[in-house]
């Protein structure tokens, strides 16, 4: 344990204690000398973010539900705490127990977001623990990393001793299981590394192999270091979501963040196709929560937390086969107890509407629908499935219902855009509010405000726009400014991102491995909490790829040609290099492609799950 | 309905990292707390209904309590004994309910409440000056006036004030020096609406008034108990 006085005083000189404490109501607290192997867990962003992450809940209740085992949590200190901790010589220490981080088995990352990568950084260094993998010895942690972003390790590659792909649930006790094994026997770091490699699937240990380029930068061949790891490293997936283990219990903050309430996982994977969309990818194939497992988590998770919230969360919640039985049977069940349900994503449909209404017994907040894209051509480019009369109906009828501030999602920069695509933000910004305001007087219930917002297109490796090359700073403020000149309404308004973060984000997503020493330069420069846009370093970034000698527009602008080896292609996530090319291919012409829930598109995952269902 | 108002008058702890938590921390964990514990706590009306209960005189962030009070609006009569229970199955170990009463009070606990009773724990580096310290503590209490500014928010604008802080010390007691080596007070400090002093701004005087070496940051500070005053009379609000 850290020094509890030293500690005490620096609690008193930050801006919110509560985010270093700990003790919530259901924390696990056990006797770190008695366990046979300790995990910290870190999601590296501020407490309030990261315990808003689902993923955490479950890989903190799965770790701790064996006996030998410990999981405690650790996420990024917040500037002020950084500046104390630093001051005073305190190494970072986990909320359970307050041990030092440097003293834990493991130190497991979780990847939700590249800009979250130089607080890695910054908490490895924090916790007095050597930031690059050579430089760590049996004396300290195993740092390892999972989630979305680790479907592209390779930017972090020098810092990550062992990555796992994919779903964690199950790969991680395996891994835990072989470190137990080892310790028992003297753990040996580069034995364990090896074992690790060679025989749990969708374990990639990024020192065993090597990358070579071509002159022009792009990458020549890659090339296993020892005998019998795999040159391809497949993605975990859990088969059966009843069976799996699924929290029965999560961690109620004392502060206020970002969901304060239960968050239940109906399904994994998605059928829609969204060629823009990572998630819809890589989870597939889809895999659902039967409604009797969901109505018997539902009641423990009530229970064990007192929420008086259920967000139904999945990629597209609204596909659930079983939705209005689920939530007819939630409201049945807890309505005396005065739990809500609610449902982070809506589809643009009428359905989703008659849903909504059922459950949004109080007030009528604001609607927000995701078109993504202004015309109904880039709309089928993209292949998202919803059509201009589908937001009609779906508006009119919330307007009907009494709901009247809505929001609309849309990307810019996506491929084949022109400025007729981007003026279609303005056009169904403007179409919404005629909707209302057409409407009878009696039938103008309430305070009408329309938002459009933009966020900046960033390609994701293993989605058909892998290739894409994405729009430059110039191109960008050039729509954003084409959009925002065209809205002269008090009623409608325009919100966008910044592109100079989504530009860094494109340079880290589809970054190799020579974008480490980016992260590591910048972080060395102050980069931090880049997620941030009060501590966003453009500057700094742009200065350090100079230093480094690196092109920005090579990772974020350049078009990629499809017989190019690409950073993550010796990753396997199910759908095929093939079938990615294809879909690339059927966009730029325009041609949609079917939910694969009526009848499979052949994405060459094997042994689909839902194949029996849907075919 | 209507007329009678049944008011459970409770106290509780709020101790160890828990004296981190902000007021509004606090307030989200009890009123977390009354569901999940199925007391019969009174609800608001409208459309957000929210539990009917206040806390008197919220305790700084960063300062522990042995004695906090709060009322607490209830729909049916339950046992005292009954209602802690069921209270401290659901609340933390450090927030804890040691005493419960029903009460026919009409004012409001924030309003009667005008005492706080502190003990302060004080570092001072210099052996000499600790062991002194007593001697210098008694100097300081013979000051009649010492003045010390006090920022105030008014409207949109924080202002300094300047405030003459005698009247509002009840009393500092030299306790000893404990086995770590801090030097230990208790003291009665003015609380409440009606005037106010925090213990940090007594102990930050003290250490200008006389010089006594004190290390601020290190100064830990937990209250014991809150009184209240009426008409001269001081009494314990529960």
């Amino acid at each position: 344990m850290i020094n509890k006085y030293k500690l005490d005083s620096i609690l008193m000189k930050v801006e919110k204690p509560a985010r270093y404490i700990g003790m919530e109501q259901n924390v696990i607290l056990k006797d770190l000398d008695r366990t046979k192997v300790n995990f910290a867990f870190s999601f590296p962003d501020v407490y309030e973010v990261g315990m808003s992450h689902l993923g955490m809940h479950i890989l903190y209740n799965l770790i701790n539900g064996n006996e030998d085992y410990a999981c405690e949590r650790v996420f990024a200190p917040w500037v002020d705490m950084e500046n104390q901790l630093r001051e005073s010589k305190l190494p970072l220490f986990t909320l359970e127990s307050k041990e030092e981080v440097k003293k834990f088995d493991f130190l497991g990352f979780t990847l939700q977001y590249e800009m979250s990568y130089t607080n890695i950084l910054n908490i490895l260094d924090l916790s007095q623990i050597p930031i690059h993998s050579k430089d760590r010895d049996e004396s300290h942690p195993l740092v390892i990393a999972g989630g979305p972003c680790a479907y592209n390790p390779e930017p972090l590659w020098e810092f990550i001793d062992i990555f796992v792909i994919g779903e964690g649930e199950e790969v991680t006790l395996e891994l835990m299981d072989l470190y137990k094994e080892h310790k028992e026997r003297g753990y040996n770091k580069a034995q364990f590394l090896e074992e690790a490699a060679r025989n749990i699937r969708g374990v990639y240990v990024p020192l065993f192999y090597d990358v070579d380029y071509n002159e022009d930068g792009t990458i020549k061949s890659r090339r296993e270091l020892i005998e019998g790891i795999p040159s391809v490293i497949e993605k975990r997936m859990i088969r059966n979501l009843d069976t799996m283990f699924s929290p029965e219990k999560m961690l109620v903050p004392y502060m206020e963040t970002i969901h304060d309430r239960i968050s239940m996982e109906l399904f994994r994977g998605c059928t829609h196709g969204c060629r823009f969309c990572q998630a819809g990818m890589i989870y597939r194939p889809i895999r659902e929560k039967s409604v009797d497992r969901l109505l018997e988590l539902a009641e423990k998770l009530v229970e064990s937390t007192g929420y008086e919230n259920i967000s139904l969360s999945s990629l597209s919640s609204c596909d659930y086969s079983q939705l209005h039985l689920l939530i007819s049977s939630l409201m049945d069940r807890f309505e005396d107890k005065k739990v809500g349900v609610s449902l982070p994503s809506l589809r643009l449909d009428s359905v989703s509407i008659d849903i909504l209404k059922e459950i949004e017994k109080v007030r009528k907040t604001g609607l927000t629908f995701a078109p993504e894209a202004g015309s109904q051509r880039l709309r089928d480019v993209i292949n998202k499935g919803v059509s201009e009369d589908d937001l009609v109906n779906a508006v009119s009828y919330a307007f009907k219902e009494g709901w009247s501030k809505i929001k609309l999602y849309f990307m810019i920069g996506l491929p084949t855009e022109t400025d007729e695509d981007v003026l279609g933000i303005k056009r169904l910004a403007y179409l919404v509010k005629d909707l209302f305001f057409n409407r009878p007087k009696e039938e103008k219930i309430g305070n009408f405000s329309v938002t459009a917002s933009a966020s900046c297109f960033v390609p994701k490796p293993f989605t058909p726009f892998q290739w894409h090359g994405q729009d430059t700073i110039e191109e960008f403020n050039q729509k954003i400014k084409l959009v925002r000149d065209e809205i002269k309404d008090n009623k409608v308004s325009f919100n966008y991102h910044d592109p100079k973060v989504s530009y860094l984000e494109a340079i880290v997503a589809r970054g190799d491995r020579k974008i480490s020493k980016l992260l590591y330069k910048a972080w060395e420069n102050g980069c931090k909490f880049d997620g941030w846009s009060e501590h966003f370093k453009y500057e700094t970034y742009l200065s350090t790829l100079a230093e480094l000698n690196l092109d920005g527009s090579f990772y974020a602008n350049r078009k990629r040609t499809f017989d190019e080896m690409l950073p993550w292609d010796f990753i396997n996530p199910g759908p095929s290099k093939k079938y990615l090319i294809n879909e690339y291919t059927k966009a730029l012409k325009g041609e949609t492609t079917r939910d694969c829930r009526l009848g499979c598109t052949g994405c060459g995952i094997k042994d689909c799950a839902m194949w029996g269902v849907f075919n | 309905m209507g007329g009678i108002q049944l008011i459970i008058r409770v106290r509780f702890t709020k101790l160890g990292y828990l004296k981190y938590l902000s007021h509004l921390d606090l307030v989200r964990l009890f009123t977390r707390s009354f569901s999940r514990s199925n007391v019969p706590i009174k609800y608001s009306e409208g459309f957000n209904p929210h539990p009917r209960f206040s806390i008197g005189n919220p305790l700084s962030l960063g300062i522990e309590s042995e004695s906090e009070y709060m009322d607490v609006e209830l729909n049916d009569e339950i046992s005292p004994i009954d209602f802690m229970n069921r209270m401290n199955g659901v609340l933390p170990k450090d927030i804890q309910i040691i005493n419960a009463e029903f009460i026919d009070e009409k004012e409001s606990l924030s309003s009667i409440i005008k005492w706080s009773h502190y003990e302060i724990h004080l570092w001072i580096d210099n052996e000499e000056k600790r062991i002194g310290f007593q001697a210098e503590l008694d100097k300081f209490l013979q000051f009649e006036q010492v003045k010390i500014f006090k920022k105030k928010k008014k409207s949109k604008n924080k202002i300094q004030t300047e405030v003459n802080i005698v009247p509002l010390i009840g009393n500092v007691i030299f306790k000893g020096i404990d086995e770590d080596g801090y030097v230990v007070l208790n003291s009665l400090l003015r609380s409440g609406e009606s005037g106010n002093l925090k213990p940090i701004e007594l102990v930050t005087a003290i250490n200008e008034k006389i010089e006594a070496g004190i290390n601020l940051e290190m100064t830990r500070i937990k209250r014991l108990d809150a009184f209240a005053e009426t008409e001269g009379n001081i009494y314990r609000p529960l």
